[in-house]
């Protein structure tokens, strides 16, 4: 017997406290109420026949101060919360990690495949021994214990209720590592997984998951697989005509049967286009939608079986995306007169061009972006980024190296921004300069000069403000004469307004996103799609936050409010088929061992029955004048 | 609170003086007339002095002869007797005379005992004793005992002095303890002339009642003891452990009271008054019980019918 409350040495003291006091009340003489009697010889008569029975009395007060003292034994014995030792020997430690993955929400088991699991997990919690210990977990893309390893079903049945489904993927080499962790030192521990089993391997980038003797038991949910999902939502502007956009949508099948399905899109809330689409089985199917317009912000795709029905995973069939903000640049351009530059800085109808001669810098007003087009003066406030057009002198932010001569852009950053949809390697230069750059800085591309390469294309910073520096004047080239220049130039200003142009993929549910905060921004406020506000802290101009819900977000911080979405996009949750074997250290797991409800060992309840009890008779007895 | 306190004192008093200024009201004179001619009916065509006393004297009803001793009236000398029997023998006579009564009302703790109902019904049988006595041209006194006698009406006669016995009764108040025989006792040796005693007494004598109605009897006194009871005094609302203590003794017992203990109770109670009348019967005293709750013409009416009062 082992006491897993007060220990025994308090349940002690404080009865030999208690037990003392009572005897000292049992044995002080109250002093009785005084009741005034018109003639007390008639109470005489009636005491002598008392007095014959005084013996009884005494025995009965007796009879009450054993009563008082049991009572008082009982609650200490509560409080101490005796357990047999044998009977925690041999208890159970398990930890129950509940799948809440999207796949959970599947239909098929009612109401959701997540309800079923929390059902089992009640009968589980019901039906332990009063030795068994457990903790519940809930398992998505992070693992989050909902209580203590214990045996106190209230806690455990409440922790269920706490269980709350995720539009992400289950992360299960990480809950196995927790369940592992936890369940360290234990005899007789068993780690109990309750998912449909679309859990991947027990594999991370830490390796293979290796629970030693932790029994893994697996208690399969769901029956079908009827679903088919949207598995990839993207959008972009056009470079030139940011008005229009262009969508790619994939729709995947992951039923093993042939499906029907209709793909609605709708822009701002409004209908777009709806397509009706016949998926193989395991199908997947790209669908672009170009040249759109007429949406301003929000696109939304919608999936359903051709018939009208909902499949079995409501959760994938509906994606969001957002369209880059597009707002006018203010670009001022310095530049004794350069035809070719005025002339692609007009192709963008976004862009508010301010030509300035060298002289008359600064010109008055903030600008996003300044190019300096064969100047380098010192960078006034309010200038901006900038783009330096074969910058010389003591202001430029790179220095001058080597003249060149006849040459062309032999190396470059293929994934690089600043050169997106640009052919390069047909372009001949006449004369220019290799720039030297700093530590830092970036060179984007360069030349290749009797077999050394000379950076002619460099990206930096310098105090706090973006520069592109290119190596020799556009018009000692044949650049601008090609698509190149306009490209390169958009791509530069867009880069250094960070204006994208590339298709924005939505956020993936289950992943750790950076969300770019509005510049200045400490910390953000992220309105999620439910409502719920999360204050996240802004590290290099972005917010982490592990995102596990579907849909628009919003970005709040002081003066400025943007937007974001996320979506599922993830054929492996979309994949509902419950799973026919789970395998963890190269084993399969195995059915989980008995729950069987039955009679509770926690002594300190009956104890506290029985005190109740006796309480009760006391109460009784003395109501009754048994007692007194 | 004092304020609180002193408005709730006056207010608790208030009823108690109420009930004091209605003891004799108009109400109870009504009743007193009525008493008296149900009396006169019950006993017509007595007149003046017509109530015998025991005392033998010189009335003109033979009552027994005696020896006769130096010093005796020789017209009342038997001579038919002598002639016969060779005896003197004297005649007695019941003397006829004036009746004195006495009303003796205790005036104990115990007769204030809850709401003092026992003393104002004392009160108000005495006076309606002494009513009637006072209307049959009797002398009547009235008395104040506890543990002596406290105060003294003088006997008086005469209807109209009823008004001095309502103002004798109408301040008494219960206080002292009970001691019958010694009062009693005094009040024998003060009063030369016997007569009727009625003692009106709850009869809670530590010393015990028979000692105060021997005391009577023994001054050759006719006794009518009225028992006031109150029954509320059987059933008493009390429970658990509690400390009793005499009102008027202070003395105290420690008792548990339960069920079985309030009807051992009851049960010493009715004994307790099965005592008393059990001894007035063995001792030929005129004997009557009432509860309090008894209207008090009744208990009059009760008084008359016993006998002892009217004869």
């Amino acid at each position: 017997m082992i006491f897993a409350g007060l220990p025994l040495s308090q349940v002690l003291a404080i009865a030999g406290a208690a037990g003392a006091a009572i005897v000292f009340l049992y044995l002080l003489k109250m002093r009785r109420r005084a009741v005034a009697v018109p003639f007390s010889r008639i109470w005489d008569r009636v005491l002598r026949d008392e007095d014959a029975t005084s013996l009884i009395s005494r025995l009965k007060r007796l009879l009450s101060l054993l009563l008082q003292l049991a009572l008082l034994a009982l609650l200490l014995l509560a409080l101490g919360d005796p357990r047999l030792s044998a009977a925690l020997v041999s208890g159970r430690s398990i930890v129950v990690l509940v799948d809440a993955s999207a796949s959970m929400q599947a239909t098929d088991a009612a109401p959701t495949r997540l309800e079923a699991a929390r059902r089992r997990v009640r009968e589980m919690a019901r039906g332990m021994s009063g030795s068994d210990r457990m903790l519940v977990a809930q398992m998505d893309a992070a693992t989050t214990p909902l209580s203590t390893l214990t045996s106190d079903t209230t806690e455990l049945l409440t922790a269920i209720d706490k269980v709350t489904p995720t539009e992400a993927r289950a992360d299960f080499p990480r809950a196995l590592r927790f369940a592992t962790d936890t369940l360290r030192g234990h005899e007789k521990a068993e780690i109990i997984v309750l998912s449909d089993g679309a859990l991947g391997a027990a594999h991370d980038a830490l390796g293979d998951v290796h629970v030693g003797d932790v029994k893994v038991s697996w208690v399969r949910l769901g029956e079908r697989g009827d679903n088919a999902g949207i598995t990839q939502f993207s959008v972009r502007r056009y470079p030139l005509d940011k008005s229009r956009y262009e969508v790619m949508i994939e729709v995947t099948n992951t039923h093993d049967q042939p499906k029907e399905i209709e793909l609605s899109l709708l822009g701002d809330g409004d209908l777009v286009d709806v397509t009706k689409l016949r998926l193989g089985p395991g199908e997947r199917l790209p669908r672009f939608y170009p040249n759109l317009s007429g949406a301003s912000r929000t696109l939304e795709a919608r999936l359903r079986n051709a018939d009208g029905t909902r499949d079995d995973l409501p959760a994938d069939d509906v994606a969001y995306a957002l369209l880059p903000e597009r707002r006018r640049v203010k670009v001022q351009a310095v530049s004794a007169g350069n035809t070719f530059l005025d002339a692609a800085l007009l192709l963008d109808e976004y862009l508010e061009v301010k030509s300035v001669a060298p002289s008359a810098y600064p010109a008055q007003g903030r600008f996003d972006v300044t190019i300096f087009d064969g100047v380098a003066p010192k960078l006034a406030a309010g200038s901006g980024h900038a783009l330096y057009l074969a910058p010389r002198g003591e202001h430029a932010p790179v220095k001058a190296g080597k003249e060149l001569r006849e040459f062309g852009f032999d190396a470059w950053e293929k994934k690089s921004p600043l050169l997106r949809w640009m052919v390069l390697d047909t372009i001949g230069v006449d004369e220019g300069f290799e720039l030297v750059p700093a530590q830092g800085d970036r060179v984007v591309a360069s030349s290749d000069d009797a077999g050394k390469k000379r950076a002619i294309l460099v990206d930096g910073r310098r105090d706090g403000a973006r520069f592109v520096a290119l190596g020799f004047d556009p018009r000692r080239s044949d650049i601008v004469l090609r698509v190149a220049w306009p490209l390169l130039l958009l791509n530069v200003i867009n880069e250094l307004v960070e204006e994208d142009t590339r298709y924005i993929s939505s956020f993936s549910t289950g992943e750790v996103w950076k969300i770019p905060a509005p510049s200045g921004a400490s910390s953000v406020e992220i309105v999620g799609p439910d409502g719920a506000v999360a204050k996240v802290g802004v590290q290099e101009g972005r917010a982490a936050m592990l995102g596990q819900r579907a849909g628009v977000y919003r970005v709040r911080a002081p003066g400025v409010e943007t937007a974001f979405a996320a979506n599922l996009a993830s054929v492996a949750e979309s994949t509902i088929s419950p799973a026919e074997r789970v395998e963890v250290d190269g084993k399969p797991t195995a059915e989980p061992s008995a729950f069987t409800v039955g009679v509770r060992r926690e002594l300190w309840l009956y104890l506290l029955a029985a005190a109740v009890g006796l309480s009760l008779v006391e109460w009784l007895t003395y109501h009754r004048r048994l007692t007194v | 609170m004092g304020l609180l306190d002193t408005i709730l004192r006056r207010g608790a008093r208030a009823p108690a003086r109420a009930k004091d200024d209605e003891l004799f009201d108009d109400e109870f004179q009504k009743k007193l007339d009525v008493l008296s001619l149900v009396s006169r009916r019950v006993f017509s065509g007595k007149s003046r002095a017509e109530r015998r006393t025991k005392k033998s004297g010189s009335g003109v009803e033979f009552k027994d002869h005696r020896d006769y001793v130096e010093g005796d009236d020789l017209r009342y000398l038997d001579w038919s007797i002598y002639q016969r029997f060779g005896k003197l023998q004297t005649r007695l006579y019941e003397e006829e005379e004036d009746l004195s009564v006495y009303v003796l009302v205790d005036t104990s703790t115990s007769m204030g005992f809850g709401d003092g109902d026992k003393l104002r019904q004392a009160k108000r049988v005495a006076a309606a004793l002494a009513y009637v006595a006072l209307a049959n041209l009797d002398r009547v006194g009235v008395l104040a005992v506890r543990d002596a006698v406290n105060r003294t009406m003088q006997p008086t006669r005469g209807k109209q002095r009823i008004f001095r016995v309502f103002e004798f009764l109408r301040p008494l108040a219960a206080d002292g303890t009970t001691e019958l025989g010694p009062a009693l006792r005094a009040f024998a040796a003060q009063q030369k002339r016997r007569g009727l005693a009625v003692l009106v007494s709850d009869l809670y004598d530590p010393r015990g009642f028979e000692e105060g109605i021997n005391a009577l009897r023994y001054a050759k006194f006719e006794v009518l003891v009225i028992h006031l009871r109150d029954a509320r005094e059987a059933r008493p609302a009390l429970h658990g452990d509690v400390r009793l203590y005499d009102c008027e003794t202070g003395e105290e017992r420690e008792v548990t009271v339960t069920p079985k203990v309030l009807a051992r109770f009851a049960e010493a109670y009715a004994a307790y008054g099965d005592d008393v009348a059990r001894f007035c019967k063995s001792k030929q005293v005129t004997y009557v019980a009432a509860d309090v709750s008894t209207p008090f013409d009744e208990l009059v009416l009760r008084v008359f019918r016993s006998g002892g009062f009217l004869r």
